[in-house]
């Protein structure tokens, strides 16, 4: 779809945005940064009172990126890769320091859902209100109102003042005037994080059509998967840099190891930060292997993923029960096992001193392609103590089974896939039209 | 297909205007909602005003009123007076206080702070017709001088909306901005022909009264609407020279520094 006959919807030529902080707010740290100044002192001296003054950030360096006029185009990073930064700059929010920002067509930004609402005016009156700052005339907007409020399914109180409002409300009534504002560009920052499951996916909806409409979606989101159900390119971003710019399927990829590699890098850190219990007995390490005891991050469904954690008991333990849960990194808690529900569990009985090695293997994964984290735990055998927890274990990624396709199936929605027979009854009177 | 455009994309002109009414609308309807009294407080203010200044000045200070009623004299004065001093008031710090829009999406910036000007209209005119009520009660019938007004009415928009735009526009940078900016509309409130007439100035001072521009402004409503006389041409030449430009001043202004409002704010 992106031939090179494909109109540039959006491109950035060596741009580079740099912020000031610790800027001067009152008069009174303008004059103390002149005097530092007359001092000799460096700008980035610490000085005690004022903090940091007229330190820089540099939210972009050098980004360019040429996207295609009709392209889902996601964006992914760590927070503070500059994420937002670029969509501000193509909404000419904000400007950059150095580079040039060129755009075709008429931009919608939903940074915030629902950001220029007032608490205090009705639906209606919002409505006309967040449709105008998108550049819409009143004519526009009347054409446009009953979608929008269909859309947003909120007919019974489009004449309540909105503070009355739920904030999934809100944010519905927000997200449908953005994409009825006959946008030609449309730009998506972590939105769909607030509203329901039903919102959130009537929104990937919208957006879906908005793209098959020829529609140019920018996309942020640290949820992958809805990257990859939404968008066929992804825009990497690293430190305020484009680090890789090409099909989803591959960059989703190339970030998830990534991401894991560093996971696994930063383990040691990791099993000592968000730890909970009294520490008598500890997890020293966890491992995540396949089916041949090869270290994973990386899982297919309906693989087998073992999770191995050694552990070292200062004193002795009373017939501990290591516990073992998987994290829908999104969507929460799949499942717990525990060593003690298992007969034959290596722990099920007896003390334990010292040094030790637990393993619990997940046979034929029915997990969805999304990401997951590890939790562990040690607690004694009423479970009332807890000796260790371990919130934040490794991360591991289901990929899809169509790797390298563009956007997710449907089929792969959900939390967990159960084998299911599907039949189809068909009415009387159609088998019987059929006979004739 | 649109070509690219490194500038910012121009709204039409239709849509412009109908944003600027829209946030003015969110403005008034912000400000009254939830009050039993509503429209009726911007009435309030230049009435109550009224009433103290006739008990101080009138009364015991026995300040002169050029032959009119005082109250309908001093009336005629803080009605513009609470236009130009509530747009000012409120639009430096508008930028900050719809930080929310300005940091989210993209729109000519100066609708907000012109927005805080036009949602002091609907004061102005409600306040306004307080007055054609006071000028029946004390029989002072409008002579054809009146049509100055409107005039008048056109340089206190320009130099309050000029005034604005500076403010609004520095406050976003230097919040010490709306503190200096509050303290100085009390004292420029009795630093204006408003409780007294310009002729009471001695000659000493006058020239200062002279650049300010409020001073022709709240005399010319004075002499249209009061007295029913021509203004003081040559006070009026100078105050419209100083408004205008102060607004080229502050429109220059505004326009260079809009880009970077969503940085700092």
């Amino acid at each position: 779809m992106t031939g090179p006959h494909t109109p540039i919807a959006i491109q950035l030529d060596r741009v580079s945005k740099q912020y000031r902080t610790g800027r001067s707010r009152t008069i009174a740290d303008l004059v103390g940064s002149w005097i530092d100044r007359l001092r000799g002192r460096r700008d980035e001296v610490h000085s005690a009172s004022r903090g940091s003054v007229d330190a820089t950030i540099h939210a972009l360096r050098d980004a360019s990126l040429d996207v295609p006029a009709g392209a889902g185009v996601g964006i992914i990073g760590r927070n503070g890769a500059g994420k937002t930064t670029l969509l501000k700059l193509i909404s000419r929010v904000t400007w950059p320091t150095s580079g040039i920002v060129r755009v075709a067509g008429h931009v919608v930004s939903l940074i915030e859902l629902g950001a220029g609402f007032h608490p205090e005016l009705t639906g209606r009156e919002n409505v006309y209100l967040g449709a105008g700052l998108f550049g819409l005339t009143r004519r526009e907007i009347d054409r446009q109102f009953d979608a929008i409020v269909q859309f947003a399914d909120v007919e019974r109180l489009i004449d309540t003042p909105m503070k009355r409002y739920s904030s999934g409300l809100y944010a519905r009534l927000g997200f449908a005037v953005a994409i009825f504002s006959n946008p030609d560009i449309v730009l998506v920052d972590e939105v769909l994080a607030v509203g329901d499951a039903a919102f959130r996916r009537r929104a990937l909806e919208a957006l879906r059509r908005l793209i098959a409409e020829g529609k140019t979606v920018l996309f942020i989101s640290h949820d992958i998967w809805n990257v990859r159900r939404l968008c066929s390119q992804i825009v990497w971003m690293d430190e305020g840099r484009v680090r890789a710019y090409g099909p989803a399927g591959e960059i989703a990829e190339r970030y998830m190891n990534e991401v894991n590699i560093e996971a696994l890098a930063n383990q040691a850190t990791a099993l000592q930060r968000h730890r909970g219990g009294t520490g008598e007995i500890r997890y020293v390490s966890v491992e995540l292997l396949d089916d041949g005891g090869r270290p994973v991050t990386m899982v297919a469904p309906g693989d087998t993923l073992v999770v191995r954690a050694s552990y070292h008991a200062h004193r002795r333990v009373s017939r501990p029960v290591f516990q073992i849960a998987i994290i829908d990194v999104d969507a929460g808690l799949v499942i717990t096992t525990a060593s003690s529900a298992v007969a034959d569990g290596p722990a099920a009985g007896g003390d334990v001193l010292g040094d030790g090695t637990i393993e619990c293997r997940f046979a034929r994964l029915p997990l969805r392609p999304r990401q997951y984290v590890i939790r562990l735990s040690i607690s004694d055998s009423d479970q009332l103590a807890s000796y260790d927890a371990v919130t934040a274990g490794p991360r591991f990624a289901v990929t899809s089974r169509r790797r390298g396709v563009d956007g997710l199936a449907d089929e792969e929605d959900g939390l967990v896939s159960l084998p299911y027979e599907f039949v189809h009854h068909r009415a009387v009177a159609a088998a019987a039209h059929r006979q004739r | 297909m649109q070509q690219l455009s490194d500038r910012a994309e121009p709204i039409s002109a239709a849509a412009y205007w109908e944003l600027l009414m829209n946030l003015t609308w969110r403005e008034v309807k912000g400000r009254y909602s939830q009050s039993l009294f509503g429209i009726g407080w911007a009435v309030a203010q230049p009435l109550a005003t009224m009433a103290v200044f006739t008990i101080v000045f009138s009364r015991l200070a026995k300040m002169p009123s050029g032959g009119a009623p005082y109250p309908i004299f001093a009336y005629a004065a803080l009605v513009p007076w609470f236009f130009f001093s509530n747009s000012v008031a409120s639009g430096t710090l508008s930028l900050v206080t719809y930080r929310n829009i300005v940091t989210k999406t993209y729109f000519p910036r100066e609708i907000v702070p012109l927005a805080q000007v036009c949602s002091r209209f609907i004061d102005f005119f409600a306040a306004s017709a307080l007055y054609a009520l006071l000028m029946m009660y004390y029989s002072v019938a409008p002579g054809p001088w009146a049509l100055m007004a409107p005039v008048f009415f056109a340089m206190l928009v320009v130099f309050t909306v000029g005034l604005t735009l500076a403010t609004s526009a520095m406050n976003v940078f230097y919040r010490d901005v709306n503190p200096v900016v509050q303290i100085a509309l009390q004292l420029w409130l009795y630093l204006t022909p408003v409780a007294y007439p310009l002729a009471a100035v001695s000659d000493r001072f006058r020239p200062l009264f002279v650049l300010n521009p409020l001073s022709a402004i709240v005399e010319g409503f004075r002499s249209s609407l009061v007295f029913g006389r021509a203004p003081d041409w040559p006070l009026v030449a100078i105050s419209a020279l100083i408004t205008f430009g102060l607004f080229a001043a502050a429109f220059t202004l505004f326009k260079r520094m809009d880009k970077y409002f969503a940085d700092v704010i």
